[in-house]
């Protein structure tokens, strides 16, 4: 049973209803350094398993990559911890039901994988530093789509294909920019990787785009304002990367278009935190969604009611 | 044996005693003297050291019953709806935030550290990081007192009774009968937030649940409230499909290299 509808304002204020995620700018960085990280993982053994003695020498580099990619991660997520002394508790339980939980693990156990792989070479750690590495990839997606942040929400099963283009894109593209002595095989695949990284990433982006436009009022953090601008830089960004990784016929071109898919993978996870953040402080997000998926009438989530003087008299 | 708090609102005289019998017995520290200029509310909202708010309401609305006014006060004494699926213990991945012999939801300071996930995971943006602190805090539902055998310290302050506290199932029954009473007397508006899990399937009801007489928006609720954790499954499904993917492309990306030539 519903109350009438009253006449007036339906959100109190125009407060939020939702609190803003409390994390700061470490949490999409590490979006950002985790996705690199799980996605070098699984080319490196990939690569281990049928790249043949010509590709070999970019097996280990990938390890590496993987391995640092998860202690720098791990360390960017501790320093937004409230207590980051106490970093530990999240390995005091495992639980399925939480993402988090889930990825503490991932993250816990990836990197000493990649590790041992870097070192020894071995197929064993490199296959399961690779296996480990599809969720490291992935699961910060499934993490923040399951909030109440309207627009992470809502784009629950696109998000996943989203932040695991990017991750190609990135994985592809900073191995490009290191300094490392590749025969030019490991180039091409590491170029291949990464176009299909950036297609996958734009088609998923348009995909993430339909899925939160639904409801029109929960897209708006990927039109207006600081995320609707990141967004948009990273689309101008990667689609200029991937212009310049296939038609580029020189080094510079090669170097500009890594760079460019590289800021425009950064520009994407930090778009999409924005866009959360902005989502959880507009009410209207969240009721327009809820009375739209319930089959409500719809409110009125325009200015609060303010008192005119005739009334106040009329009431005295 | 569940506890939890019924909060009548056409009864709350709007007198904040709740909000300073909460800061006091928790000792919680101030959160600004703000003044917010929109109503009596200078609270604002929930959060890691206010756990009972005082919303303020005011309609041009006549309340169904009261005859020669055209205007209405709506007060709302807001609270941690300690939900029987809740957001924030589904997203912990610490245990800090257990559930506890009387039903409630409790976050323990001993354990947790400050990821803020849970944060994300509430419906109604109850819980929340304290800055000084560095851990999350929320209404205990008194957990100390109970333990002892008292009632919270809103309930025990409320001048109106506007805030119950009791079992469960009992207050049910009582709240039920007062819906029923206000129909009768004409207040047809009058319903109940939360009451149970066929009212509220995203929740699976709430232990602290409420008696309205206005959509929940107006009070800052959210009209269906569900917790998270039940659509997590297509995502993972989703990150599965999508890393297999990846795999594949990795695999189309070493074998095309691999096999061909300068």
């Amino acid at each position: 049973m519903m109350a009438p509808r009253a006449l007036g304002s339906d959100t109190y204020y125009q407060r939020p209803i939702l609190k803003e995620p409390v994390w700061i700018w470490t949490v999409p960085m590490y979006f950002y350094i985790g996705g690199v990280s799980g996605a070098a993982l699984v080319f490196g053994a990939v690569t281990r398993l049928i790249g043949g003695p010509v590709l070999r020498p970019l097996v280990r580099k990938c390890h590496w990559v993987g391995f640092v990619g998860g202690g720098v991660g791990s360390a960017l997520l501790i320093a937004d911890l409230g207590r980051p002394e106490r970093f530990l508790a999240m390995l005091r339980v495992f639980r399925l039901r939480s993402p988090m939980s889930v990825g503490s693990w991932i993250l816990a156990l990836a990197p000493p994988c990649a590790g041992a792989a870097a070192v020894f070479g071995d197929p064993v750690s490199s296959l399961t530093a690779g296996l480990l590495g599809i969720p490291l990839t992935g699961y910060t997606a499934v993490l923040i789509a399951n909030t109440t942040i309207p627009v992470w929400h809502e784009a629950r099963t696109s998000l996943p294909a989203l932040f695991i283009g990017s991750a190609i894109t990135s994985a592809a593209q900073l191995l490009k920019l290191l300094p490392l002595k590749l025969p030019w095989q490991a180039r091409k695949a590491l170029n291949t990787f990464g176009i299909i990284g950036s297609v996958s990433e734009l088609a998923a982006g348009w995909v993430v785009e339909q899925q939160v436009s639904r409801v029109p009022i929960v897209g708006s953090p990927l039109h207006e304002g600081l995320s609707g601008a990141l967004w948009k830089a990273s689309k101008v960004m990667t689609v200029a990367g991937l212009a310049l990784s296939i038609f580029g016929r020189s080094r510079s071109a090669f170097r500009a278009g890594a760079v460019l898919g590289t800021t425009g993978a950064i520009a994407l996870r930090f778009a999409i935190f924005h866009a959360g953040k902005a989502s959880a402080r507009d009410p209207r997000a969240t009721f327009q969604l809820q009375r739209h998926d319930a089959l409500l009438p719809p409110g009125d989530d325009g200015e609060p009611y303010q008192i005119e003087p005739e009334t106040k008299r009329q009431t005295r | 044996m569940p506890k939890g708090f019924f909060t009548d609102t056409t009864v709350c005289i709007g007198c904040k005693a709740c909000e300073v019998a909460c800061k006091q017995w928790n000792q919680l520290p101030d959160d600004g003297f703000n003044f917010t200029g929109m109503s009596y509310d200078n609270t604002g909202e929930l959060g890691s050291s206010t756990w009972r708010h005082v919303a303020f309401i005011e309609r041009p609305v006549p309340l169904g019953g009261n005859l020669g006014s055209h205007f209405s006060w709506l007060m709302l004494s807001d609270v941690c709806k300690h939900c029987a699926n809740a957001g924030c213990l589904d997203a912990c991945p610490t245990g800090a935030i257990i559930r506890t012999e009387f039903d409630s939801v409790f976050v323990q300071p001993d354990v947790c550290n400050g990821c803020g996930y849970c944060v994300t995971g509430c419906p109604f943006g109850v819980i929340n990081r304290r800055h000084d602190d560095g851990r999350v805090w929320k209404c205990t539902l008194c957990y100390d007192r109970q333990k002892v055998g008292m009632e919270p310290a809103c309930a025990k302050a409320c001048p109106t009774d506007s805030i119950v506290f009791g079992e469960i199932a009992e207050l049910r029954e009582k709240a039920q009968a007062r819906v029923e009473q206000l129909h009768e007397r004409g207040m047809q508006e009058a319903y109940l937030y939360g009451a149970d899990a066929a009212g509220q399937p995203g929740t699976g009801g709430l232990n602290a649940f409420f008696l309205l007489v206005d959509k929940p928006e107006v009070y800052n609720l959210p009209p269906t409230p569900a917790a998270p954790a039940k659509t997590v499954e297509q995502s993972w499904r989703a990150m599965a499909f999508a890393g297999l993917g990846m795999v594949m492309v990795a695999a189309f990306s070493v074998l095309s290299a691999r096999g061909s030539r300068p």
